[in-house]
Protein backbone atom coordinates (compact mmCIF):
# COMPACT_ATOMS: atom_id res chain seq x y z
CA UNK A 1 0.00 0.00 0.00
CA UNK A 2 1.53 3.41 -1.10
CA UNK A 3 1.75 6.36 1.18
CA UNK A 4 -0.27 9.33 1.04
CA UNK A 5 2.76 10.65 -0.26
CA UNK A 6 3.56 8.17 -2.94
CA UNK A 7 -0.03 8.55 -3.95
CA UNK A 8 0.24 12.44 -4.64
CA UNK A 9 2.98 12.28 -6.41
CA UNK A 10 1.50 10.19 -8.53
CA UNK A 11 -1.98 11.86 -8.45
CA UNK A 12 0.07 14.88 -9.51
CA UNK A 13 1.72 13.51 -12.21
CA UNK A 14 -1.27 12.10 -14.04
CA UNK A 15 -2.72 15.68 -13.56
CA UNK A 16 0.03 17.52 -15.19
CA UNK A 17 0.09 14.66 -18.46
CA UNK A 18 -3.78 15.07 -18.18
CA UNK A 19 -4.40 18.76 -17.58
CA UNK A 20 -1.04 19.85 -19.08
CA UNK A 21 -0.62 21.87 -15.79
CA UNK A 22 2.16 23.13 -13.84
CA UNK A 23 3.54 20.83 -11.03
CA UNK A 24 3.14 23.55 -8.86
CA UNK A 25 -0.19 24.47 -9.37
CA UNK A 26 -1.49 21.17 -8.31
CA UNK A 27 -1.43 21.58 -4.62
CA UNK A 28 -4.19 19.40 -2.34
CA UNK A 29 -6.42 22.91 -2.16
CA UNK A 30 -6.65 22.96 -5.99
CA UNK A 31 -10.58 22.07 -7.83
CA UNK A 32 -9.62 19.96 -10.66
CA UNK A 33 -11.97 22.32 -12.43
CA UNK A 34 -11.75 25.47 -11.51
CA UNK A 35 -8.15 25.70 -10.64
CA UNK A 36 -6.59 23.42 -13.22
CA UNK A 37 -9.14 23.98 -15.90
CA UNK A 38 -10.65 20.32 -16.26
CA UNK A 39 -13.27 19.38 -18.46
CA UNK A 40 -15.32 16.86 -18.44
CA UNK A 41 -13.08 14.46 -20.92
CA UNK A 42 -10.23 14.77 -18.76
CA UNK A 43 -11.90 12.99 -15.81
CA UNK A 44 -11.69 9.96 -18.62
CA UNK A 45 -8.39 10.82 -18.81
CA UNK A 46 -7.08 11.18 -15.36
CA UNK A 47 -8.53 8.01 -14.41
CA UNK A 48 -7.56 5.80 -17.15
CA UNK A 49 -3.69 7.27 -16.22
CA UNK A 50 -4.37 6.48 -12.51
CA UNK A 51 -5.29 2.49 -13.58
CA UNK A 52 -2.31 2.47 -15.07
CA UNK A 53 -0.09 4.14 -12.19
CA UNK A 54 -1.63 2.03 -9.50
CA UNK A 55 -2.73 -0.64 -11.88
CA UNK A 56 -6.13 -0.93 -10.71
CA UNK A 57 -9.18 -0.73 -12.33
CA UNK A 58 -11.96 2.10 -12.03
CA UNK A 59 -14.97 2.72 -13.23
CA UNK A 60 -15.69 6.07 -14.40
CA UNK A 61 -18.95 6.36 -12.62
CA UNK A 62 -17.36 5.98 -8.94
CA UNK A 63 -15.73 9.43 -9.18
CA UNK A 64 -18.72 11.35 -10.28
CA UNK A 65 -21.77 9.16 -9.93
CA UNK A 66 -23.76 10.19 -12.85
CA UNK A 67 -26.74 8.16 -12.18
CA UNK A 68 -27.61 9.65 -9.30
CA UNK A 69 -26.56 13.04 -10.68
CA UNK A 70 -29.21 12.28 -13.43
CA UNK A 71 -31.89 10.11 -11.44
CA UNK A 72 -35.10 12.17 -11.37
CA UNK A 73 -35.26 10.83 -7.83
CA UNK A 74 -32.51 13.03 -6.79
CA UNK A 75 -32.28 15.60 -8.98
CA UNK A 76 -35.25 18.13 -9.19
CA UNK A 77 -35.24 21.72 -11.02
CA UNK A 78 -31.29 21.38 -11.54
CA UNK A 79 -30.89 20.71 -7.66
CA UNK A 80 -29.90 17.41 -5.59
CA UNK A 81 -32.59 16.45 -3.32
CA UNK A 82 -31.19 15.84 0.46
CA UNK A 83 -32.09 12.08 -0.70
CA UNK A 84 -29.70 13.05 -2.95
CA UNK A 85 -27.43 14.64 -0.74
CA UNK A 86 -27.44 11.53 1.07
CA UNK A 87 -27.07 9.13 -1.44
CA UNK A 88 -24.24 11.44 -2.88
CA UNK A 89 -22.46 11.37 0.60
CA UNK A 90 -22.49 7.44 0.82
CA UNK A 91 -20.70 6.87 -2.64
CA UNK A 92 -18.07 9.52 -2.50
CA UNK A 93 -17.14 9.71 0.74
CA UNK A 94 -13.96 10.57 -0.14
CA UNK A 95 -15.03 14.33 -0.86
CA UNK A 96 -16.42 17.27 1.58
CA UNK A 97 -20.17 18.21 0.32
CA UNK A 98 -20.91 20.08 2.99
CA UNK A 99 -20.54 23.26 0.58
CA UNK A 100 -22.33 21.73 -1.58
CA UNK A 101 -25.27 20.63 0.14
CA UNK A 102 -25.48 24.36 1.04
CA UNK A 103 -26.04 25.00 -2.67
CA UNK A 104 -26.53 21.81 -4.79
CA UNK A 105 -26.70 22.80 -8.21
CA UNK A 106 -26.42 19.57 -10.10
CA UNK A 107 -23.60 21.26 -12.49
CA UNK A 108 -21.86 22.31 -9.40
CA UNK A 109 -20.50 19.12 -8.20
CA UNK A 110 -17.59 18.35 -10.38
CA UNK A 111 -16.35 21.86 -9.63
CA UNK A 112 -16.22 21.09 -6.18
CA UNK A 113 -13.28 17.79 -6.53
CA UNK A 114 -10.24 18.87 -5.30
CA UNK A 115 -6.50 17.16 -5.65
CA UNK A 116 -6.83 15.70 -2.88
CA UNK A 117 -10.44 14.40 -2.73
CA UNK A 118 -8.96 12.32 -5.70
CA UNK A 119 -6.16 11.24 -3.87
CA UNK A 120 -8.23 9.96 -0.67
CA UNK A 121 -10.86 8.07 -3.76
CA UNK A 122 -7.29 6.63 -4.86
CA UNK A 123 -6.69 5.60 -1.91
CA UNK A 124 -10.13 4.08 -1.37
CA UNK A 125 -9.95 2.15 -4.18
CA UNK A 126 -6.33 0.59 -3.23
CA UNK A 127 -8.03 -0.26 0.33
CA UNK A 128 -10.57 -2.07 -1.16
CA UNK A 129 -8.18 -4.11 -4.23
CA UNK A 130 -5.80 -4.74 -1.58
CA UNK B 1 7.67 3.30 -45.18
CA UNK B 2 4.88 5.65 -44.11
CA UNK B 3 3.27 3.67 -41.40
CA UNK B 4 6.36 1.88 -40.05
CA UNK B 5 5.87 1.37 -36.21
CA UNK B 6 2.54 2.28 -36.15
CA UNK B 7 0.08 -0.52 -34.67
CA UNK B 8 -3.31 -1.18 -36.21
CA UNK B 9 -6.52 -2.63 -35.54
CA UNK B 10 -9.56 -3.34 -38.38
CA UNK B 11 -12.71 -4.80 -38.29
CA UNK B 12 -14.18 -6.46 -40.75
CA UNK B 13 -10.41 -7.01 -42.17
CA UNK B 14 -11.11 -10.51 -43.91
CA UNK B 15 -13.53 -9.49 -47.11
CA UNK B 16 -14.14 -6.12 -49.52
CA UNK B 17 -12.65 -2.87 -48.13
CA UNK B 18 -12.00 -3.54 -44.95
CA UNK B 19 -9.12 -7.21 -46.65
CA UNK B 20 -7.85 -4.34 -48.66
CA UNK B 21 -7.45 -1.95 -45.71
CA UNK B 22 -5.37 -4.29 -43.93
CA UNK B 23 -3.05 -5.11 -47.36
CA UNK B 24 -2.78 -1.40 -47.73
CA UNK B 25 -1.46 -0.51 -44.21
CA UNK B 26 0.39 -3.93 -43.91
CA UNK B 27 1.70 -2.75 -47.22
CA UNK B 28 2.71 0.40 -45.50
CA UNK B 29 4.89 -0.83 -42.70
CA UNK B 30 1.93 -0.80 -39.62
CA UNK B 31 1.68 -3.75 -38.09
CA UNK B 32 -1.77 -5.00 -38.63
CA UNK B 33 -4.20 -6.70 -36.07
CA UNK B 34 -7.62 -7.13 -37.73
CA UNK B 35 -11.50 -8.50 -36.71
CA UNK B 36 -13.38 -11.04 -38.60
CA UNK B 37 -16.40 -12.56 -37.87
CA UNK B 38 -16.83 -15.83 -39.49
CA UNK B 39 -14.92 -16.42 -42.29
CA UNK B 40 -11.59 -17.98 -40.88
CA UNK B 41 -10.67 -19.53 -44.28
CA UNK B 42 -10.45 -16.17 -45.85
CA UNK B 43 -9.42 -14.22 -42.62
CA UNK B 44 -6.02 -17.25 -42.52
CA UNK B 45 -5.59 -17.01 -46.44
CA UNK B 46 -4.96 -12.92 -45.96
CA UNK B 47 -2.70 -13.58 -42.92
CA UNK B 48 -0.21 -16.20 -44.79
CA UNK B 49 -0.55 -13.72 -48.12
CA UNK B 50 0.99 -10.88 -46.13
CA UNK B 51 2.92 -13.59 -43.97
CA UNK B 52 4.98 -14.35 -47.36
CA UNK B 53 5.37 -10.92 -48.69
CA UNK B 54 7.25 -10.39 -44.97
CA UNK B 55 4.12 -8.48 -43.15
CA UNK B 56 3.03 -9.14 -39.41
CA UNK B 57 -0.42 -9.49 -39.50
CA UNK B 58 -2.96 -11.01 -37.03
CA UNK B 59 -6.66 -12.52 -37.66
CA UNK B 60 -8.71 -11.96 -34.24
CA UNK B 61 -12.43 -13.43 -34.91
CA UNK B 62 -15.23 -11.64 -32.74
CA UNK B 63 -18.72 -10.51 -33.23
CA UNK B 64 -18.57 -6.35 -33.50
CA UNK B 65 -20.97 -6.22 -31.83
CA UNK B 66 -19.63 -7.24 -28.60
CA UNK B 67 -18.42 -4.24 -26.45
CA UNK B 68 -16.58 -6.74 -23.93
CA UNK B 69 -14.75 -8.51 -26.64
CA UNK B 70 -13.90 -5.01 -28.61
CA UNK B 71 -12.46 -4.14 -24.95
CA UNK B 72 -10.49 -7.45 -24.78
CA UNK B 73 -8.95 -7.29 -28.35
CA UNK B 74 -7.88 -3.82 -27.51
CA UNK B 75 -6.36 -4.81 -24.55
CA UNK B 76 -4.86 -7.41 -25.68
CA UNK B 77 -3.05 -5.15 -28.50
CA UNK B 78 -1.90 -2.30 -26.00
CA UNK B 79 -0.64 -5.06 -23.66
CA UNK B 80 1.89 -6.68 -26.47
CA UNK B 81 2.63 -3.30 -28.11
CA UNK B 82 2.44 -0.92 -25.71
CA UNK B 83 0.62 1.25 -27.88
CA UNK B 84 -2.33 1.53 -30.66
CA UNK B 85 -2.31 4.42 -33.23
CA UNK B 86 -5.04 3.33 -35.77
CA UNK B 87 -8.31 2.19 -35.55
CA UNK B 88 -10.13 1.60 -39.18
CA UNK B 89 -14.24 0.35 -38.35
CA UNK B 90 -14.61 -1.27 -41.70
CA UNK B 91 -17.00 -4.25 -40.55
CA UNK B 92 -20.62 -3.68 -42.17
CA UNK B 93 -22.96 -5.64 -43.49
CA UNK B 94 -26.49 -4.90 -46.10
CA UNK B 95 -29.83 -6.73 -45.02
CA UNK B 96 -31.70 -4.79 -47.75
CA UNK B 97 -35.87 -4.49 -48.26
CA UNK B 98 -37.93 -1.46 -48.67
CA UNK B 99 -39.04 0.32 -45.47
CA UNK B 100 -42.64 -1.15 -45.52
CA UNK B 101 -41.55 -4.68 -45.58
CA UNK B 102 -38.48 -4.39 -43.59
CA UNK B 103 -38.18 -6.48 -40.38
CA UNK B 104 -37.12 -4.94 -37.26
CA UNK B 105 -34.63 -7.54 -37.08
CA UNK B 106 -33.23 -6.79 -40.82
CA UNK B 107 -32.98 -2.86 -39.21
CA UNK B 108 -31.51 -4.25 -35.68
CA UNK B 109 -28.77 -6.12 -37.18
CA UNK B 110 -27.96 -3.62 -39.70
CA UNK B 111 -27.54 -0.63 -36.68
CA UNK B 112 -25.91 -2.81 -34.21
CA UNK B 113 -23.41 -4.17 -36.54
CA UNK B 114 -22.58 -0.88 -38.73
CA UNK B 115 -23.08 1.85 -35.75
CA UNK B 116 -23.07 -0.20 -32.59
CA UNK B 117 -19.94 -1.77 -34.28
CA UNK B 118 -18.18 1.11 -35.17
CA UNK B 119 -19.35 2.75 -31.18
CA UNK B 120 -18.12 -0.15 -29.33
CA UNK B 121 -14.52 -0.14 -30.47
CA UNK B 122 -13.68 3.62 -30.64
CA UNK B 123 -14.76 3.43 -27.03
CA UNK B 124 -12.30 0.72 -26.65
CA UNK B 125 -9.48 2.70 -27.74
CA UNK B 126 -10.52 6.07 -26.63
CA UNK B 127 -8.73 6.33 -23.64
CA UNK B 128 -5.68 4.52 -24.62
CA UNK B 129 -5.43 7.10 -27.60
CA UNK B 130 -6.15 9.72 -25.61
CA UNK B 131 -3.41 8.54 -22.83
CA UNK B 132 -1.05 8.49 -25.82
CA UNK B 133 -1.99 11.95 -27.31
CA UNK B 134 -1.43 10.45 -30.39
CA UNK B 135 -4.47 8.16 -32.63
CA UNK B 136 -5.88 8.42 -35.78
CA UNK B 137 -9.46 6.33 -36.00
CA UNK B 138 -11.12 6.11 -39.69
CA UNK B 139 -14.54 5.00 -40.28
CA UNK B 140 -16.81 3.57 -43.18
CA UNK B 141 -19.35 5.44 -43.93
CA UNK B 142 -21.15 5.34 -47.41
CA UNK B 143 -22.33 7.79 -49.85
CA UNK B 144 -25.23 6.03 -49.43
CA UNK B 145 -25.75 8.39 -45.84
CA UNK B 146 -26.42 10.95 -48.08
CA UNK B 147 -27.80 9.76 -51.21
CA UNK B 148 -30.66 7.70 -50.94
CA UNK B 149 -31.47 4.62 -52.65
CA UNK B 150 -34.41 2.44 -52.47
CA UNK B 151 -34.11 -0.75 -49.91
CA UNK B 152 -31.22 0.76 -47.82
CA UNK B 153 -32.77 3.14 -45.12
CA UNK B 154 -31.36 0.63 -42.75
CA UNK B 155 -28.01 0.52 -44.12
CA UNK B 156 -28.59 4.56 -44.67
CA UNK B 157 -29.36 5.30 -41.29
CA UNK B 158 -26.29 3.41 -39.98
CA UNK B 159 -24.16 5.04 -42.38
CA UNK B 160 -25.59 8.94 -41.22
CA UNK B 161 -25.07 7.69 -37.82
CA UNK B 162 -21.42 6.95 -38.68
CA UNK B 163 -20.60 10.40 -40.19
CA UNK B 164 -22.12 11.61 -36.94
CA UNK B 165 -20.26 9.93 -34.67
CA UNK B 166 -17.10 11.13 -36.63
CA UNK B 167 -17.21 14.79 -36.59
CA UNK B 168 -18.43 14.48 -32.74
CA UNK B 169 -15.82 11.97 -31.48
CA UNK B 170 -13.10 14.19 -33.51
CA UNK B 171 -14.38 17.60 -31.89
CA UNK B 172 -14.22 15.69 -28.39
CA UNK B 173 -10.90 13.83 -28.79
CA UNK B 174 -9.13 16.57 -31.31
CA UNK B 175 -7.69 18.45 -28.33
CA UNK B 176 -6.21 15.12 -26.75
CA UNK B 177 -4.14 14.44 -30.35
CA UNK B 178 -6.41 11.89 -31.83
CA UNK B 179 -7.95 12.30 -34.90
CA UNK B 180 -11.66 10.87 -36.26
CA UNK B 181 -12.23 10.92 -40.05
CA UNK B 182 -14.49 8.73 -42.35
CA UNK B 183 -13.88 7.35 -45.85
CA UNK B 184 -17.92 7.27 -47.86
CA UNK B 185 -17.05 5.25 -50.79
CA UNK B 186 -19.74 5.03 -53.76
CA UNK B 187 -20.32 2.04 -55.55
CA UNK B 188 -17.15 -0.10 -55.50
CA UNK B 189 -16.55 -3.86 -56.67
CA UNK B 190 -16.90 -5.93 -53.55
CA UNK B 191 -19.14 -8.70 -52.64
CA UNK B 192 -21.79 -6.68 -50.31
CA UNK B 193 -22.22 -4.13 -53.46
CA UNK B 194 -23.07 -7.03 -56.27
CA UNK B 195 -26.86 -7.11 -55.60
CA UNK B 196 -27.19 -3.51 -56.50
CA UNK B 197 -24.74 -3.55 -59.23
CA UNK B 198 -26.99 -6.30 -60.94
CA UNK B 199 -30.47 -3.83 -60.23
CA UNK B 200 -28.51 -0.96 -61.63
CA UNK B 201 -26.81 -2.94 -64.40
CA UNK B 202 -24.98 -1.56 -67.15
CA UNK B 203 -26.77 2.12 -66.93
CA UNK B 204 -24.00 2.20 -63.47
CA UNK B 205 -21.13 2.97 -65.90
CA UNK B 206 -23.09 6.13 -67.43
CA UNK B 207 -24.31 7.46 -64.19
CA UNK B 208 -20.66 7.35 -62.53
CA UNK B 209 -18.84 10.34 -63.97
CA UNK B 210 -15.53 8.01 -64.24
CA UNK B 211 -17.33 5.56 -65.89
CA UNK B 212 -16.01 2.77 -64.76
CA UNK B 213 -17.07 1.19 -60.53
CA UNK B 214 -14.21 2.12 -58.09
CA UNK B 215 -11.62 -1.11 -56.35
CA UNK B 216 -11.63 -1.49 -52.76
CA UNK B 217 -7.39 -0.86 -53.19
CA UNK B 218 -8.54 2.55 -54.02
CA UNK B 219 -10.72 2.97 -50.87
CA UNK B 220 -7.75 1.72 -48.81
CA UNK B 221 -5.45 4.10 -50.71
CA UNK B 222 -7.63 7.07 -48.98
CA UNK B 223 -8.09 5.65 -45.68
CA UNK B 224 -3.89 4.84 -45.40
CA UNK B 225 -3.89 8.40 -45.97
CA UNK B 226 -6.03 9.47 -43.27
CA UNK B 227 -4.67 6.74 -40.85
CA UNK B 228 -1.36 8.36 -41.26
CA UNK B 229 0.78 11.60 -40.39
CA UNK B 230 0.35 13.36 -43.98
CA UNK B 231 -2.89 13.90 -42.40
CA UNK B 232 -1.98 15.41 -39.00
CA UNK B 233 -4.27 18.48 -40.00
CA UNK B 234 -7.72 16.66 -40.91
CA UNK B 235 -10.18 15.31 -38.52
CA UNK B 236 -14.13 15.22 -38.42
CA UNK B 237 -13.92 14.76 -42.31
CA UNK B 238 -15.87 12.59 -44.53
CA UNK B 239 -14.16 11.67 -47.68
CA UNK B 240 -16.07 10.60 -50.83
CA UNK B 241 -14.89 7.62 -52.85
CA UNK B 242 -16.78 7.47 -55.68
CA UNK B 243 -15.54 8.27 -58.83
CA UNK B 244 -17.86 11.69 -58.99
CA UNK B 245 -21.01 9.72 -58.60
CA UNK B 246 -22.33 12.02 -55.71
CA UNK B 247 -21.47 15.41 -58.19
CA UNK B 248 -24.81 14.78 -59.46
CA UNK B 249 -26.25 16.87 -62.15
CA UNK B 250 -26.08 16.15 -65.89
Amino acid sequence: MPTQEEVFEKVRGALVEALGVDEEEVTPQATLVGDLGAESIDFLDILFRLQKAFNIKIPDKELLPQDILTNPEYVVDGRVTDAGIAELRKRMPFANLDSFAANPNVQDLANLLTVADMCRFVESKLATAG
Amino acid sequence: MRLEHKIALVTGGSRGIGRAVVQRLAAEGAEVAFVYQSNREAADALVAELAAEGRTVRAVQADVRDAEQAQQIVDDIVARHESLDILVNSAGIVRDGLLGAMTAEQWREVIETNLFGAYHYCRAVAQQMMYQRRGSIVNLSSTAAEFASRGQVNYAASKGGIDGLTRGMAKEFAPRGVRVNAVAPGMIDTDMSKVVRGLVGARLNDIIPLRRIGTPAEVAAVVAFLAGDDAAYITGQVFRVDGGLSLGGY
